[in-house]
């Protein structure tokens, strides 16, 4: 898959905070926060984010969450892959 | 008169009218809290006449008038205020009074990091309240700003020696629970608007001035519920984020600045780590008040 070489960035336009294992994300659209449309992040979408840095790849991203969580590579590329398209949509991540 | 302080949400604001300025006469509403200080957190300087914003001034925020009807949010008006930025750290925060038939406009010139801000108010009035509405919001709200406060869509009440927050935007049934708790004996602190601030480590929540009889109330803060109107009283811990963004919808904000929108992610984060919050789902009559009462005192830790 082409996207397995992608190095995912995240997109400037939110304001984030992590809070316990988790993250809140929220939109700002030029210059206006949407308290609306407030992004929660669970743990394993947390620890996603935080891998999204524009270097590394989203194959070495799936590489990183099956040594975090112990899951096998096929439950952790659906996972990751998930996570990329949803936060993509909202503009959150550019891939 | 020609200067006053006033003591609002333990903000103290003194306000002096300049040499081409109007004599000031604070509502009856700040009657209240009037106090004798020579010090402020902020002191606002009262002109008289039209201030006219400089060319590379860009408006950042903008707010119809709206009304609210058995709560629904209609729009009277696009023209209501607007936020400019200017140079450095100048902002201007540009009004109409849509309540007021002698009053025309009204510009705050201020800064977030400087304590002596300037405002210009259009009025064929001898004497005026410059903190006519909305002013008065609008300048607590920046207040809140520069202190990392929270401004919340909130009524609060006080019983013994616990504070509760019921949050909700309108229609929810703020008015409501507050009527009910003042039935209940409790002292209501205020039924749609709060200040919520964080004193020598401990959470407290304020009155903002709006009705005439107001007087300066405030509680510690045990407990925050955001409401919903159920046919049976139930509650539900809501925990870490989900608990964070739920207040946050609620907060009062002015979101077009990137350093405040994450301090007030940061206050509210902060806040939910310390108060528990809870999804309230309740029945208008008073056996939500003893629902709270009783669910408040089997699980109270702190």
């Amino acid at each position: 898959m082409e996207i397995l070489n992608q190095k995912p960035s995240r997109s400037p336009s939110v304001v984030t905070r992590k809070t316990g294992d988790e993250y809140i994300i929220v939109p700002v659209t030029g210059n206006i926060a949407d308290m609306d449309s407030i992004f929660i992040l669970n743990e394993t979408g947390a620890f996603i984010w935080e891998q999204i840095d524009g270097a590394k790849s989203v194959e070495e991203i799936i590489g990183l969450v099956v040594d975090e969580f112990e899951i096998d590579r096929e439950t952790a590329t659906n996972d990751v892959l998930d996570f990329l398209n949803s936060m993509k949509e909202y503009l959150i991540i550019k891939v | 008169m020609r200067d006053y302080s006033l003591n609002i949400a333990g903000y103290k604001i003194k306000f002096e009218s300049a040499s081409d300025g109007p004599g000031l006469e604070p509502s009856a509403r700040f009657e209240g809290s009037l106090v004798r200080s020579r010090n402020y957190d902020v002191l606002v300087k009262v002109h008289r006449g039209r201030f006219f914003l400089p060319r590379e001034a860009k408006r950042v925020f903008h707010a119809p008038f709206t009304e609210e009807r058995e709560g629904m949010i209609f729009k009277r008006s696009e023209e209501f205020w607007d936020v400019y930025r200017g140079e450095g750290d100048r902002l201007y925060v540009c009004t109409v009074f849509p309540l007021e038939k002698f009053m025309e406009r009204g510009t705050l010139v201020f800064s977030l990091k400087r304590d002596i801000w300037e405002l210009w108010i259009e009025s064929g009035s001898k004497n005026i309240d410059p903190l006519t509405y909305p002013l008065d919001g609008l300048l607590l709200y920046y207040l809140t700003v520069i202190y990392n406060d929270i401004m919340i869509h909130a009524s609060g009440v006080g019983f013994n020696d616990r504070g509760y927050i019921f949050s909700g935007v309108s229609g929810k049934g703020k008015s409501t629970i507050a009527r009910l708790w003042n039935n209940a004996g409790a002292r209501v602190i205020h039924d749609d608007r709060l200040i919520i601030r964080k004193i020598n480590e401990k959470y407290c929540f304020f009155s903002t001035p709006v009705y005439d009889n107001d007087k300066p109330r405030q509680a510690p803060l045990s407990r925050i519920f955001l409401i919903e109107h159920g046919s049976e009283n139930e509650i539900e811990p809501l925990n870490g984020a989900l608990a964070v963004s739920q207040v946050l919808a609620n907060c009062i904000q002015h979101n077009w600045n990137r350093d405040i929108i994450r301090n007030l992610v940061n206050a509210v984060t902060d806040m939910c780590k310390q108060i528990q919050v809870f999804r309230f789902y309740f029945k208008p009559e008073p056996s939500a008040i003893d629902f709270i009462l009783k669910y408040d005192s089997e699980q109270k830790t702190y």
